[in-house]
């Protein structure tokens, strides 16, 4: 990707081979050169960045190589919506089905960090029920693990970052407290979201965030300016640019940055990977590696395995069952605007600091399963603007006016659970990009339920909006988040990883990040997939030293978190 | 610039009332870091020369922005226009395109080229020949996919043309800093913190309602 023309033209040039004591921008100095390493990671991501900050913290000599580049937020950073697009991955995506997504800005981040750069840092556990929809509901199927097996990771995963929260947290298994303290104040959008709900007596609490109240490693707690879709510049918000990466490096591994892997590399026979192919700055490199993980998010990680394709594996690497690809699902993302005499002011402060699960659960009454959270969700001009312009068909004199009344809307978001369909995929066009590699198509409708889940969700937030004195004013359609495309699950036949995100078909690859997830949830995904990461990288640490990586026994029991 | 100079020119928006007259972002930007300021600045600066459309196409695109954001400031639709050729100059990806669209450099210079056929369909002469009611027509056509039918809309889908166009217009002057005057954006925020960010509290530097305009924001202003 070139940045020309970029209003952001970057002013500090980044450097892409990243190691303790030597920073490069140039591949002539690469620590590892041509030998091989234990471990390769393939996107420095959520998953990819606490993977590499584990495995590396183990003794693993552990290579990550990321696409974009190693920002730095003092200078890369900015309070702008319309120059920090150039945060997400904004190459081009085919998109299809009854409702193409939005894709860029809207659910991928490209660059050291990866999608939290820019998330808006809600962070949920999922409930046990999660793990168990085929067996509750009758409806997707079943994960091959439950939440006792991810929830010392989770912990582990709150401990490590500091998760800020509520003394007390109603909904799910998991009640806190959290390691940090709820915030306090909370903005104007999150009161009146929180009034609406006391009115109607649908319990909300503080956000549990991803984000800073207190100092911690250096880090200040957050000063509220509201621009976490555009990076952290106070540095307040985690992402594991400013923290599992540098420590990674701390403890010997490598960062590739600027590096766009295009092909895993596998021997003669086609039974092992043995490392990658990268393209930095037009020139191809090869970094060897005993085990690889594609962490590369939801879209570009079923791509590398179609392209790498091989006569051993002619419909792409781990995709026996056919499966690669398939059952992909974003979230709901339903914005709920309510008009207010007075003044809400929603850019100011974090953007979610008040939610409500009471309508997380399956109650048939309600005409469909499952269900969602709701985050009361500031919003700033642009996005308020081209979201009320592209998705729900507003401009001209309307939007104006709309707009002249911007400090006097609150907005609920509607984060629903979107079951997994075989029709909703990532499959290769017939076009290429500039790496010669064929565009991902990404395909999406939804389904009966989630139609209902929205019908249900909508007039919910208006009530709540009425009851804390507004009007309800308008609901833009959206979604936010992907997840699947490379499940998890027991059965080589019909799943892609198994419970440590283990290839069915080649031991020694692995896929860990939010494509192994075999149902969404109802509500913001990630910590799930740091759990997930972390959990791995443990069942990695275990099996280091054992002579390569064997294919795990379906039956092996549970491992336990890493002592801390 | 001042926010009253750009209010009185804004002869599209006679009749709307603005809550914060005399607020001026740009009064608080020696407060902001020097990057964002840097970003910031150059939507003001004269602007350089077009990468991309040709200065027909540039004519075309200001009247269609005047329609889609509802403002008749030059200064303002002129940058609008500028960062848009920037975008469809620089090769930087797209995001997502529909399967079956063209590149978007192909879809807005084609889908160009078509409103003046679908023009001459309506009303006999070039899209740029017509009174604004006549364009209006035919963009809220495009909007609804219901244009009067023209051979070129099986290459340019007319949705994906006018959501392109509405989308990335819409973007870019919502990211001007006199519409952040004028709507009462705080705007930019770093390293200067927000304290007050409860019901009813600003911070002293941020946009007040003059008495006048004291009470708006209901629906029956
Ligand atoms: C605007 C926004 C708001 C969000 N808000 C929240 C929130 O509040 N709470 C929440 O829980 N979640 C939120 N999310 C979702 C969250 O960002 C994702 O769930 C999470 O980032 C997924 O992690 P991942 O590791 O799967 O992928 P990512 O974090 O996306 O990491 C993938 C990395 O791989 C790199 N990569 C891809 N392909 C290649 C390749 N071929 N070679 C090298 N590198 C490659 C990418 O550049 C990227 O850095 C938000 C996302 C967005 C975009
Ligand atoms: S609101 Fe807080 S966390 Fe978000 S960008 Fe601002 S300082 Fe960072």
């Amino acid at each position: 990707m070139n940045n020309k023309g970029m209003e952001n033209t970057d002013y500090i040039k980044h450097h892409c081979d990243h190691y303790l004591g030597h920073r490069y921008d140039h591949m002539g100095k690469r620590k590892y050169g041509d030998r091989e390493v234990d471990v390769c990671i393939i996107g420095a991501g959520a998953a990819g960045s606490v993977l590499a900050y584990e495995l590396s913290k183990a003794g693993l000599e552990t290579v990550v190589i990321e696409a974009g580049p190693f920002w730095n937020p003092q200078s890369d950073f900015a309070s702008d919506e319309l120059a920090m697009q150039n945060l997400a991955w904004n190459d081009t995506r085919l998109v299809a089905g009854n409702n193409p997504l939005s894709m860029g800005h809207n659910n991928s981040g490209r660059g050291v960090g990866g999608g939290p750069v820019h998330f808006t840092g809600v962070f949920f556990r999922f409930h046990e029920s999660d793990f168990r929809v085929r067996t509750m509901d009758g409806a997707a199927w079943d994960w091959p693990i439950t939440y006792r097996d991810l929830e010392p990771y989770y912990s582990k995963i709150e401990r490590d970052i500091r998760v800020s929260g509520p003394r007390y947290f109603p909904w799910g298994a998991f009640h806190g407290p959290y390691p940090y303290p709820e915030r306090e104040p909370i903005s104007a959008n999150s009161q009146v979201f929180r009034r609406g709900c006391d009115v109607l007596g649908i319990r909300s609490t503080v956000a549990p965030l991803a984000i800073l109240s207190a100092p911690f490693d250096g880090r200040p707690p957050c000063t509220n300016r509201g621009f976490c879709n555009q990076g952290c510049m106070p540095n307040a918000k985690y992402s594991g640019l400013i923290h599992h990466i540098p420590k990674a490096i701390g403890f010997g591994a490598e960062i590739l940055s600027d590096s766009m892997v295009t092909k895993v590399l596998t021997d003669r026979s086609g039974d092992r990977v043995t490392g990658v192919e990268f393209v930095h700055d037009g020139k191809t490199y090869k970094q060897k590696a005993k085990i690889v993980i594609i962490s590369a998010f939801v879209v570009e990680t079923p791509r590398l395995l179609l392209n790498s394709a091989t006569p051993g594996h002619p419909n792409g690497l781990a995709n026996s069952s056919g499966m690669v690809g398939k059952y992909i699902m974003p979230h709901t993302g339903h914005d709920i605007y309510g008009k207010f005499d007075e003044e809400i002011r929603f850019y100011k402060g974090t953007p979610v600091l008040a939610v409500s699960q009471e309508f997380y659960e399956t109650d048939l009454h309600r005409g469909f399963i499952r269900g969602y959270t709701f985050n009361a969700h500031g919003s700033r001009p642009v996005s308020m603007a081209r979201t009320l312009a592209a998705n729900a068909g507003i401009w001209g004199k309307q939007l104006k006016e709309i707009m002249l009344d911007f400090n006097f809307y609150a907005r609920i978001t509607l984060v629903g659970e979107v079951l997994p369909y075989e029709h909703n995929t990532i499959t290769l066009g017939n076009e290429k990009d500039e790496y010669g590699l064929p565009r991902p198509v990404v395909t999406f409708s939804y389904g009966e339920n989630e139609n209902r889940l929205i019908a249900h969700g909508v007039a919910r937030a208006n009530e709540i909006l009425e009851a804390a004195g507004g009007q309800p004013a308008f609901v833009v359609p959206d979604t936010a988040h992907l997840l699947g495309g490379c499940r998890m699950g027991d059965d080589p036949a019909d799943s892609v990883v198994n419970r440590f995100c283990q290839t069915h078909d080649i031991p020694n690859l692995y896929i860990c990040d939010a494509s192994v997830f075999v149902t969404s949830g109802g509500c913001n995904p990630t910590e799930t997939v740091m759990a997930v990461a972390a959990r791995t990288a443990d069942h990695l640490i275990q099996n280091a030293g054992r002579g390569g990586q064997k294919r795990e026994e379906v039956s092996r029991g549970k491992v336990t978190a890493n002592a801390r | 610039m001042k926010n009253s100079d750009v209010i009185s020119n804004n002869a599209g928006s006679d009749k709307i009332d603005i809550h914060y007259p005399d607020f001026n972002v740009l009064d608080l930007m020696d407060e902001w870091d020097s990057h964002t300021k840097e970003i910031v600045r150059r939507r003001l600066e004269p602007l350089p020369d077009r990468e991309f459309f040709t200065d027909r196409e540039a004519w075309y695109m200001g009247m269609i922005a005047r329609h889609m954001v509802y403002d008749y400031r030059d200064d303002i639709i002129e940058w609008v226009i500028h960062h848009f050729d920037r975008k469809l100059g620089s090769g930087i990806g797209e995001s997502q395109r529909k399967q079956g669209t063209p590149p978007e450099a192909v879809l807005v210079r084609e889908g160009l080229k078509a409103l003046d056929h679908v023009s001459h369909l309506s009303f006999g002469k070039d899209f740029g020949e017509l009174d604004e009611k006549q364009q209006f027509e035919i963009l809220a056509g495009l909007q609804m996919g219901k244009a009067p039918k023209i051979p070129q809309w099986s290459q340019v889908p007319q949705k994906d043309l006018f959501d392109k166009l509405v989308s990335e217009i819409v973007a870019a002057y919502y990211s001007h800093p006199a519409i952040w005057s004028e709507i009462g954006y705080g705007g930019p925020m770093y390293p200067r913190t927000y304290v007050r960010i409860e019901l009813g509290l600003t911070e002293p530097w941020e946009a007040r309602r003059t008495e006048k305009n004291r009470g708006a924001g209901s629906d029956e202003q």
